[in-house]
């Protein structure tokens, strides 16, 4: 049974639960984040508040359902990231899996034009079919900066890809540059980030990103163009390691 | 003859006779228009100006004109001439909604009316629908949408709650007691300024338009403007955040405009605010846990509320108060319309959970309004049926 207070939002999670889950140091390209559940919410005394979460995922593009995971969520007092023990079971087994991060992986690779592309979704929620798969890159890239910079009670949603610019790597990696924003609850601020997704399936997702507030600029006009290559200024580097 | 004949060498200029005489050289004492392809513009001023011809510009980029007229046309022939032809499953602009408005009371003058209520910052007018079958003051409900601009599919849901109005009343038993008791008043569009702002430049824009003394950052949040524990954790001080609640509570004369309204009537029974995202039905307290004294009236409400929403398609809601549901907020519009004595004060958090977020695809507005409709007559009904 679910509690009435679960409405928090966990939306970096998804990153982390893939990588358990698959035990493999794989990323998924192709789930999304579904219905969730607070089963229960347990404050420990003098360390911090424990969440017993019960939630499904479904894929991105069928939307069916692909898999349930049972997590504990441990807050500690100071400490932004919580620790997090977590099951899941997955409908499709491992060899599955891989089949579609490759199918995935070639649909990006099968384009002959560099991918460029602006306002995905646009004004009106459409997402043109050939920015597909770049967008839904861009959610999982996203949400590896949303598990980095959510914390008990600031969380996150992909609302749109600015600019997405896909570089021709030399390998077999697929590469792209992003501007994203993200909505902060509860703020409610327009985080405007600066991401570079580099992956090649069976390997981790390298995600270098920079995020910025939005509001901070003079005013909230567009930012026409891009900068090319790596952002400017401080990136935070990581591999997908945990 | 002479004079028409050193004209003929024009005609040489572009072979095929490509300059395009409109008036024709006919007599000298009168003026020759000719359109001039960009080719050829260089060739024939020169011709002009080496043989001593006066001439001026009358039309400087022609295809521009053309163009404009074209769209122009086009805009003519998709704009809805009636409330039956109207597409509800697409975005629309404040002008387009506006008109909407015009047709809807034009069509049914005897149930509906349009009441300007104030303006906004930028000037443009508050309009309310009055949806009424008679009496002097009855009991009311009121249902805004649009209060945070960037929240399309809330314009859109209530714009197709302006027809559904219409068009169940003498049909839908339930809806017509309703009307046959009560007035509805609603507000389409109630941040114009900050809805003509995502329509050209930014999207993303939430707040109003106003200009804050000593910043360059403009806008206050009119969901932390309210008289409701003003001023309090939940909201910002700093005119540059979403949540900036404004230099005292009322300043934003589009929440001005309301408050005015709702004293001024003295009769409103029912108040529901809709936002999205987020799939939530809420009810007061924001600023403060609290819980209202009305707590188990509204739970029970709320939650038959959102039973009836998610049989139409599944959608599943969530329901509770704003504090314990989302997170505090204050100077909110229903903990202070709760506060003046309106009991039934809801605020709807819409489609979708995050997916799409604010940029909800436009074949999602109708489903989204239809089940929320549902919702509606849950409370509406509730409204109808215990009076106070």
């Amino acid at each position: 049974m679910c509690l009435a207070k679960n409405n928090k939002q966990f939306p970096g999670l998804i990153y982390l639960f893939s990588q358990t889950a698959t035990g493999q140091n794989t990323e998924r390209a192709s789930i999304f984040f579904s219905r969730s559940c607070l089963l229960l919410f347990q404050p420990v005394l003098g360390t911090g508040h424990k969440y017993y979460l019960q939630f499904t995922t479904e894929d991105y593009k069928t939307r069916e359902n692909v898999g349930t995971c049972l997590a504990i969520v441990f807050y500690l007092k100071r400490k932004p990231t919580p620790t997090v023990n977590i099951k899941c079971t997955y409908t499709k087994d491992q060899k599955e899996v891989q089949e579609d991060d490759h199918r995935f992986y070639q649909k990006i690779r099968q384009h002959t034009k560099p991918i460029i592309g602006s306002y995905i979704p646009d004004s009106y929620g459409n997402i043109e079919p050939a920015f597909e798969s770049a967008w839904a890159l861009a959610v999982v890239g996203s949400s590896y900066i949303m598990w980095e910079k959510s914390t008990e009670n600031l969380g996150y949603f992909m609302a749109q890809v600015k600019h997405v610019k896909q570089w021709i790597s030399k390998d077999d990696s697929i590469d792209f540059d992003y501007a994203v924003l993200l909505h902060e609850i509860p703020t409610q601020e327009m985080i405007l980030c600066h991401m570079r997704v580099i992956w090649i399936p069976n390997h981790p997702l390298k995600v270098k990103y920079f995020c910025s507030s939005e509001n901070q600029s003079a005013e909230s006009e567009d930012v026409s163009g891009m900068e090319s290559g790596s952002a400017d200024g401080i990136l935070n580097e990581r591999a997908a390691n945990f | 003859m002479v004079q028409l004949k050193c004209l003929e060498p024009l005609s040489l200029i572009c072979a095929g006779g490509c300059l395009d005489f409109w008036v024709s050289p006919l007599h000298p004492e009168r003026p020759v228009d000719v359109r001039v392809p960009f080719t050829s513009l260089q060739a024939v001023k020169v011709f002009l100006e080496q043989n001593n011809i006066p001439y001026f510009i009358l039309i400087k980029d022609l295809q521009r004109l053309v163009d404009d007229e074209k769209a122009q046309m086009v805009h003519q022939r998709s704009r809805a001439l009636s409330v039956e032809t109207f597409n509800y499953a697409t975005y629309h602009t404040l002008n387009e909604i506006y008109d909407f408005m015009d047709l809807l009371v034009a069509e049914r003058p005897n149930l509906v009316s349009k009441i300007e209520i104030g303006y906004s910052t930028e000037g443009l007018p508050l309009n309310v629908l009055k949806f009424s079958t008679g009496g002097p003051n009855r009991p009311a409900i009121w249902i805004d949408t649009g209060i945070h601009s960037r929240e399309w599919v809330t314009q859109a849901t209530g714009v197709w709650f302006a027809k559904k109005i219409i068009s169940d009343y003498g049909k839908d038993e339930s809806l017509t007691a309703i009307l046959d008791k009560m007035d509805i008043f609603l507000e389409i569009i109630t941040n114009p300024d900050g809805f003509v702002f995502t329509h050209t430049k930014n999207r993303m824009w939430r707040k109003t338009r106003s200009i804050n003394a000593g910043s360059s950052c403009r806008g206050v949040d009119p969901n932390r403007n309210w008289d409701a524990g003003f001023g309090g954790a939940g909201s910002s001080k700093n005119p540059c955040s979403e949540t900036y609640h404004g230099p005292h509570a009322n300043s934003e004369p589009e929440v001005k405009a309301i408050v005015d309204f709702v004293k001024q009537h003295g009769n409103i029974k029912a108040f529901i605010s809709i936002h999205s995202y987020s799939q939530l039905l809420l009810y007061p307290y924001g600023y403060t846990k609290t819980p209202v004294p009305d707590q188990k009236e509204l739970d029970s409400i709320a939650k038959a509320a959102v039973t009836a929403l998610s049989s139409l398609y599944g959608t599943s809601y969530r329901y509770g108060s704003i504090i314990t549901t989302i997170y505090q907020a204050s100077g909110g519009t229903i903990d202070w319309t709760y506060n003046q004595g309106i009991k039934y004060s809801f605020t709807f958090e819409l489609r979708d959970t995050g997916r799409y977020g604010f940029m909800l695809p436009a074949n999602q507005i109708i489903p989204t309004a239809q089940e929320t409709w549902k919702a509606l007559m849950v409370i509406m009904e509730h409204a109808r049926d215990h009076p106070y």
